[in-house]
Formats: C-alpha cells, structure tokens, sequence
C-alpha cells in the first residue's frame, strides 16, 4: 500500500476548521481526564511511534478504559487535530492548539500527555501554528481500532442513537470480548430501541461461541427479533453448520432464517405498497392540472409540463430570496432579487412559502397562455397541440436564458429529508408529505368544484359551453379562471416535484407523458378516474419492480424468451415501466375512453 | 450551424486571421476540436472546448509548437453520434488538422475511430472510459478502467467492506466497467452473494452483465434504494455507482432520506467531478467518495497556478459563449489539458507535426508535470498517472484521502482477474 498523500495546505485549511470546535473539547478533555493519566500517556505512547502494528496493539490496549475525554482524544486524531510537536532539545510531544488565533494563525497548545499547556524553557506559553506542525498520522485499520475502542464507551453515551449505532457496530464485529460490556449494558439499559439491538448484538456475539447450546439459544433469540441486520450472520452460521453437519444448530439456524425471511416479504410488501402509493400521489400530482386544462376544458395543452417547471423554478427562487438572494438575466437586463438572509429554522420555511407562490406564478403564465393563445382555439384541438407545443418549447428556451442550461439545486429542507421507521418499513418524510399533499389538494379541489358558486360554473361551462353562456355565464371568464386553476395545480406539482428529483429546463418533459397517461387511463374530463388510474399505474408499476426479480428466474420454461425473462431482475426498473406501458395500451384497446367514461348531451362532442 | 460558425469566430483572432491571410498560413498549425457544444452532452463538453482554447492560448503565449502558433478549428458534435463522424472527416479531409481534441461519450469515440483509422489522423480522449480497446490513432490520456475503478474497489477494501453494490445506468461505459469489477471482485476473494445489483446471465450460465441499470432520466430509486438498504443492514457494505449525470439527483435525494449515510454505506461515483457539481447538490453527498486521476483541492503549486491561470483566461476571454462564473477544473478537463502539452512534447521530439512520427514519439515514453502530477506516456497509447480518492465536501470540491502514485493505464482488463 502506498503512504498516504497529504497535501499540505487544504489540510491546513480544513484543520483549522476542526479546531475550533475541539478547541472547547480540548478544554473538557484537559478537565475530565485527571484520574485517567495513564490511559493518555498510552495514546500519546501510540501517537509518537513509528511502529503500525504496535500502534494499533497500544489503542486496542484501551478497550474499556476510554472516557469522553479520551474519545475525544481519539476523535481529534481520526480528524487530524492532533499534533506532533518536537521541540528543540527533549523528546518530541503531542499537543492540540485551542483558543483563537492570533494575527500569525498561531494558537495555544496543550500537551496531551499532561493535559497542561505547553510552555517554553522560560515557563513562558508556547504558541504555535496549525500549518507549521505535522499532524499525527493515521492508517485505516488504526481508525477501525480506535472507532472500536470508541463505540465501546460510545455504549454509556446519554444519546440513544449514539447507544444504538455503536452497539449494532459492536455486535456486527462479534468480538466475544465484547460480550461483557453488552451484558452490562443491558442490564442498566431503559431505551427500548437499544435493548433490542443490544440483544441482538449479545446474541450474534454469541453466534461464535463454541458450545452449541449458546449458538442455539443465541440463534432463538436472533429468530424472536427477527432484525434484517441479523440476515448474513445467521446464512453465515447456517453454512458452518452444515459442513460441521451439526444437525440442532442446523435446525435453529433454519428456523431463525425463516423468521427473518418472513419478516423481510412482510417488509418488503408493505414498503412495495407504501411506494405504490407515493408513486402514484407523485403522478397524481403531476397530472391533477391536466385533468382540468385536458380532462374537463379538452385543450390538449402540451405545455402543461413546462407549467411544472414554473413551479419548480419558482421554488427555486424563493428559496434564493430567503437564502443570499440571486441575480437573473432578463432578455438583456439584469434582475436582482435581495435575499432576506435568513438561517437556521426560519429558512427552513421557505418551502411553505414556496407552494402558494408557485401555484400563483404557474396560475399566471397560464392565465396568460389561455388568453394569448389558448382561447382563439378551443374547437380546435389539433391546432391547440400544435400551438401549446410551441409555447412549451419558447418556455423551455426562456428557461435556459434566465437560469442557463445546467440544473439548478434545490435543497430540501430538514423537515423533508429524514426518515420515519417502522419495523424496518421506511417511510421518507418527502414521501410521505407528498402523499398527505396529494390528498390534500384532491380534497381543496373536491371543495372548489362542488362546493362553490365558481365551481358551479366551471362544470357548467365544461359540460355545454354554449348554453352556460345563453344562461349568462360569462365563459370567457371562466374558461380563464379554469386554465389559470389547471396552471397553478401543475406549479404546485413542480414545487413538489423540485424535492425529488432535478429542477432544470428540460424537467417539465419528464412528466408530459405521464400526466397525459394518467389522464387517459383515468378517462378524459373524470377527476376520479384520474385519481384511480394515478394509484393504479404508481402501484402496479412498484409491484412489478418488486417482484419481477423475485418471479423472473422462474420463467426459463416459457419457450422462446425463456432466457430472456430470466434475465429480467436486473433491469427491473425498465421493464416495470416497459410491462406497465404495454397493459396500458392493451386497456385503451378494450376500453379506449378510459376507467370513467364522462356521457354528456353537448353537441359539442 | 450558426453556433458552429460563432465558435469559429469564437476562436478569436487567431482563427480570422487565418482565414483572412494565407500568407500567414506557414506560421499556424491547425488543431481540431470535435465536442458537442450543443444537445444533452453540451454541459458537460463545452467545458473541454474552454479548457483547450484557454491551452492554446497559453501554448501560443509562448511562441506554439515547433514556431508554429495553434490554430484551432471548432466543431460542434451537437450530441448525435453520426455527425460526430462526419465533423471528423470534415477536420481531417478538409481542414487537414494535425490532430484532434475530442469526444465524450464512449459511443462518439466509436463513432469517429474508422474515420480516424482510414485517415491515419491522430484523436486525443480525456474521459474516463472502459478500456477494451487500443487504436493506434487514438491517444487516450483518459482514465482507464484500472486508473479509477479497480483503485476505488482496493480502498473500499482496506476500509473493511465486505459487499459490494454495483448501479450504474445502462450503457456501455457502466456494463463494461461492471464487469471487469466483477472480475476484479472475486480475484479479491469477495463471494458472488456479497455482490449486489443481479447478474444476467446466457445459456451456459456465465455472467455477461452484473449490477443494476437504469435508464438515463430515470427518476424513481425508491426501489432501488430500499434494496440497497436492505443490502447494507447487516453492514460492511458500500455502492459503487456509474450512475450518469442528473440521475444522480434523484438516487442521493431517495439514499439520503431512508436514512443511509456515507458512514453506513459510502457510495463511489466514477461520474461526478467537480463540473458535475454546478447542477448536483453537494450537500446531499457529503462524504460521499469520488475517483479521478485529478481533483481541483489538490495542493501544488503547479495546480495552484494552473486553476489561477484558468480563471484569469475566463475573466479576459472574448469567445462568445462561455459561462465565467462559477468555473472549476475538473479530471476530464485536466487531461484535455496535458493531453495538449503532450501532443507538443511528441511534435517537438519527433521535430515534425507527421502522425506516424508522432506516435512514434509518444511510444518513447513521454513525460509532463501536471497539474494533477506527472504523467508519463506508454507504448499502448494510454498514460500513467497518480489516482485520487475524495470525498465530496459541502461546497462541491473533494478532500483527497488517499493517493495511489504512478498507475499504469492498462485497458485490456476483461479476463485478466482469476
């Protein structure tokens, strides 16, 4: 192996970053480490020697004798914090700078074996600094040491999640000498998360113990948490016991690898579910404005995905205005927008603002399409597509002029992008908000269409346009306010959409086909059709995802593509899509206006 | 057209007077350009098309080559790989340059090698791609197979992992390289079931693609990312993904929220440089690990003063249509760059601008000190170069972590792991 290449100067650079956090660890280090001297004097023995393997003997040496202040020690070496420091006459040292720098990025240092700052021979405070020192290097199984020596007093730590991450981690090495701190642990343990993964981490400790009943009651327990974790340990153990031919252990083993695989066809088919759904809330979504622009006005509006685009660019925007702010070329000019800068919780908002902002920008361009273009063509739908579908391209090239060509980021905020677990099923927060979203603005537009006096004209206007407006409805106004409806619904999608995927000029394109799908198989001019084909096509495409690979090596016996279905788990992700397309094609040819048929007596149809 | 005629112009002053005076003619020596500067591929290329002009200047700065001063000829690929072809021959029977500097996808070097190979013309290729092949009229200064992907795998190695999740999407440069992995992987000792993504095999059983594809614009991992997830439960697993371009996106997005972090399960992207980072957002990678023979963070002051020079060249260029703000370097741009002083060294050695002298003297063995080290030509037309692991910072740039020094490119892989 090669020595590793330390470049001198970014290293400095991102030192002098990681001090200023340890610089107050440092302090704590220095007060909390009193008692435990000698602990120290070995890492700095550690530290100092040239020798790789003795290093690595010396940290394990401090297994279960680790404190805060010693983690932090060995934190600050893993980050390159700790220093050597040779002075001109005596041996060398190792030190770590705190406090703030001075004009000449020099620092104080403390030495680490005594915990007390570093002086000259005059007794005076020495200062150094950062870029004039040698950081204490380290290799990667020195790390793994070091974490290991870590996460066993990470196990006492008052955080759970930190609890829990270095018990999986001590369990997953099934170091039998570990077994005694995770049985200590246990006993004192409250959380109820922890004590799981601490039995299970005794118990795959365990898996390596030479007396059989020990494995067997080790594998009982593996079979009772049934943890997808345990997985490979218990196939492991499966395999040793088959070529000792150690038939009880055998046994055990099955039946623990049972449970697991119980568990994860139970995981997997609610998490195929729970993905079903988010898909097909995200289609939903994205097609929701179509089904009003296409479904109940039958513009066949070909911009309706650059509609999307407004929305996510919008969101783009707002979230520039709440960060640092941002400057656009406009045809030729410049246009700046001031941002508020804010930080922390307060820009973490900007997303909500983002939503009505850009269903009100999308509402806008589409108010304006419909009365630029739109409304000189309503009986005419072929030219309709071909006038929209210009516009869509005009769009797309604006796009490239004010935000250039590349895609542009959108973070998502914190509330967005953790997770919620539940038995190993994942349910991401995203998804999970674009579900709750989706039947959100089902239900607002439920309300708009039924429940008031707009609505009510809106489906007057939709079912016979001529007779709406002998009864005095003003159509024009409607047909606006109804495209400008349509619009806003797509920007909302766009908003969504920004926090899955890229925001770029080309992003409406993705999702054309799609919406138009949705609309069709859902039945042109019925919402609830939509709303059923949307879930339909997001579950059956997940399902077939799912399990294709499970079903595909079994289909060698069909004759001719046998071979070619076998081979189809790999690319699952095309052919769900693919074999989702074909049925769709099939059931426009059995039912070719779609799930809901709408019957009107217009004569205009 | 017009963006090939504006590039032309682009050219600068350069290329007018050229073409303005044939009495000037003797004093220049053409080069071409052949990159897409229009189409899917044009964010990613015009940023070689830069890098080059900004090296010819500096080159010309200095009295050319052999006292000739670089006339470049700018042609646009426009991302369709026939008319890759037919720009190639346009450069090599018409403008009769002397060599070319081009291509980024592996399917537009394809596309181009039977007219370079009819024409004994000379093509430079700086991307990373994925071997298995030697013409002797190409230079490939890019990475090969062995100079980003097997470095990659010998590090996840060293670091303890044990599984090995292969995703990439699906084309030739990701199957290709996944399989040489494969290989690479089990001649390491790591076990068939320890390596993720599906294989597809023929009818005698053998392997002939591993890993999982998707298309390119794809934009549902969820799947994908639940089964990685899965993968990774009982740890010591990592992801090595050829995933390309803004897919990306939305593959970080979906890792980040189920909750899989470059400490539980780190992903290697052979795909993203620092370039890539003007469209990605680098926060949700952080940690995340990258591979190339060059990363801007590193600390030379050869690197130093070639990143400095590059933005002054921005700053005072007159070419229409390049971005100035926010520019990087990045590895393709890089070995766009020696890839040029090489091809200067070579004329100079050989004393003449003759294809076949040419190569002969870059089979000598050259060498130039770039900005990501040395780089040594070799006999099989490749290069030896240092490889650099990083991992992804918040602000887009990479924090090298490991160095190996002095890697042979060797793009013959396929069956060379037992």
């Amino acid at each position: 192996m090669l020595p590793a290449f330390m470049p001198p100067d970014p290293m400095m650079n991102f030192l002098a970053r990681c001090l200023r956090p340890l610089a107050c660890l440092a302090v704590i280090a220095g007060a909390l480490a009193a008692p435990a001297e000698p602990a120290r004097q070995i890492l700095v023995r550690a530290a100092l020697s040239d020798d790789a393997a003795q290093q690595r003997e010396l940290i394990t040496s401090l297994t279960g004798r680790a404190d805060a202040a010693l983690v932090a020690l060995l934190e600050a070496w893993r980050t390159d914090a700790l220093f050597r420091y040779a002075p001109a006459e005596g041996t060398a040292l190792v030190v770590q700078l705190t406090g703030p720098k001075d004009d000449e990025g020099r620092q104080a240092a403390v030495r680490i074996d005594t915990g007390a700052a570093l002086v000259d021979a005059a007794g005076q405070p020495l200062k150094l600094a950062a870029g004039d020192l040698k950081a204490v290097e380290h290799t990667t199984s020195l790390r793994r040491a070091m974490k290991a020596v870590a996460d066993l007093a990470d196990l006492a730590d008052p955080d759970p999640a930190r609890r829990f991450k270095a018990v999986q981690t001590i369990g997953q090495a099934q170091d039998a000498a570990k077994l005694a701190p995770l049985q200590a642990r246990l006993e004192v343990e409250t959380d109820a998360g922890v004590r799981r993964v601490l039995r299970e981490a005794i118990a795959l400790v365990q898996l390596k113990d030479p007396q059989d009943a020990t494995r067997i009651a080790a594998l009982g327990t593996l079979k009772e948490l049934h943890t997808l974790a345990s997985t490979d340990f218990i196939k492991r153990a499966l395999k040793e016991a088959e070529e000792a031919r150690n038939q009880p252990v055998l046994t055990a083993a099955r039946e623990a690898l049972r449970a697991v695989e119980n568990h994860r066809s139970f995981v997997d088919f609610f998490g195929t579910l729970f993905r079903g759904v988010s898909l097909g809330s995200i289609l939903l979504v994205a097609a929701l404005g179509l089904a009003i622009t296409f479904g109940l006005m039958r513009v066949i509006n070909m911009a309706h995905g650059e509609m999307i685009a407004v929305g996510a660019y919008t969101t783009y925007l707002v979230q520039n205005v709440f960060g640092t702010g941002i400057t656009l070329p406009f045809f030729g000019l410049s246009l700046g927008l001031p941002g508020l800068d804010l930080t922390g919780g307060a820009y973490q908002t900007y997303f909500l603002f983002a939503l009505p902002c850009s269903f009100l920008a999308a509402a806008l361009v589409g108010i304006g399409l419909e009365r630029s273009v739109i409304r000189f063509l309503y009986r005419r739908p072929l030219e309709s597509l071909l006038a929209t579908w210009g516009v869509s391209l005009v769009l797309q090239q604006a796009f490239r002029l004010m935000f250039g060509a590349n895609n542009v980021q959108v973070s998502s905020p914190v509330y967005l992008s953790g997770n919620w677990t539940v038995n190993d099923i994942i349910f991401g927060w995203n998804r999970v908000f674009v579900v709750g979203f989706a039947i959100l603005i089902v239900f607002g537009m439920w309300l708009v269409l039924t429940k008031t006096p707009l609505g009510l004209l809106i489906r007057a206007s939709m079912q016979n346009r001529t007779m709406a407006s002998c009864m005095g409805v003003r159509t024009e106004r409607v047909n606006m306010l109804t495209f400008g409806l349509g619009s806003g619904l797509a920007g909302l999608a766009g908003a969504f959409l920004s926090q899955i995927g890229n925001v770029g000029p080309s992003l409406g394109q993705g999702y054309i086909i799609d919406s138009f799908m949705v609309v069709v198989v859902g039945g042109v001019g019925s919402i609830g059709g939509t709303i059923l084909s949307a879930f339909g096509i997001g579950g059956i495409d997940q399902v077939l995802q799912q399990y294709l690979p499970v079903v595909a090596p079994g289909l060698g016996w069909v004759p001719g593509i046998g071979g070619f279905l076998q081979n189809l788990a790999q690319d699952a992700a095309v052919f769900g899509k693919i074999l989702v397309l074909a049925g769709i094609i099939l059931f426009l040819q059995w039912r070719p206006a779609g799930l809901f048929v709408t019957r009107s007596r217009s004569l205009e149809d | 057209m017009i963006k090939h005629i504006s590039s032309l112009l682009g050219a600068g002053a350069l290329a007018l007077g050229a073409s303005l005076g044939s009495a000037r003619a003797a004093d220049t020596v053409k080069v071409g350009v052949l990159h897409s500067l229009s189409g899917t591929m044009a964010i990613s290329e015009t940023s070689l098309r830069d890098i080059l002009l900004f090296t010819f200047d500096e080159i010309n700065a200095k009295g050319g080559v052999l006292g000739k001063k670089i006339e470049p000829v700018v042609v646009d690929g426009a991302s369709n790989w026939p008319l890759f072809a037919e720009k190639a021959k346009q450069l090599l029977e018409q403008d009769k340059v002397a060599v070319t500097f081009g291509c980024w996808t592996s399917v537009s070097r394809k596309s181009v090698l039977p007219v370079y190979e009819k024409n004994n013309g000379l093509l430079f290729y700086p991307v990373q791609y994925e071997g298995e092949e030697e013409s002797q009229n190409v230079a490939y200064t890019a990475e090969a197979v062995n100079q980003q992907a097997t470095p990659a795998v010998d590090y996840y190695l060293a670091e303890g992992k044990k599984k090995f999740y292969l995703l990439g999407s699906d084309y030739v440069y990701p199957q290709t390289t996944n399989l040489v992995l494969l290989e690479y992987l089990l001649s390491k000792g790591v076990k068939l079931e320890n390596i993720g993504g599906g294989f597809r095999r023929d009818g005698a059983g053998k392997i002939i693609s591993a890993g999982k594809y998707t298309p390119f614009g794809h934009t549902d991992y969820q799947q994908i990312v639940a089964e990685i997830k899965q993968f990774a439960a009982s740890g010591d697993a990592c992801v090595i993904s050829t995933l390309n371009g803004d897919t990306n996106v939305p593959f970080f997005k979906e890792y980040a929220a189920s909750g899989l972090t470059a400490e539980t399960c780190p992903v290697v992207s052979f795909s993203i440089s620092e370039d890539e980072f003007r469209g990605l957002p680098a926060k949700q990678l952080v940690g995340q690990l990258g591979c190339w023979t060059y990363f801007q963070s590193i600390d030379t002051p050869a690197n130093k003063k070639f990143v400095a020079d590059f933005q002054a060249w921005l700053k005072k260029t007159t070419v229409p249509g390049i971005v100035k703000e926010g520019r990087v370097t990045c590895s393709p741009m890089v070995l766009s760059y020696v890839g040029v002083y090489l091809w200067k060294a070579a004329v100079e050695k050989a004393g003449s601008f003759d294809v076949d002298k040419v190569r002969a003297a870059w089979k000598s063995g050259l060498s130039f000190n770039g900005p990501g080290g040395k780089v040594t030509t070799q006999p099989n037309m490749h290069l030896t170069k240092n490889v650099f692991i990083g991992e992804t910072k918040a602000d887009g740039q990479f924090k090298i972590v490991k160095t190996f020094n002095n890697v042979y490119g060797e793009p013959w892989l396929k069956g060379k792991f037992k």
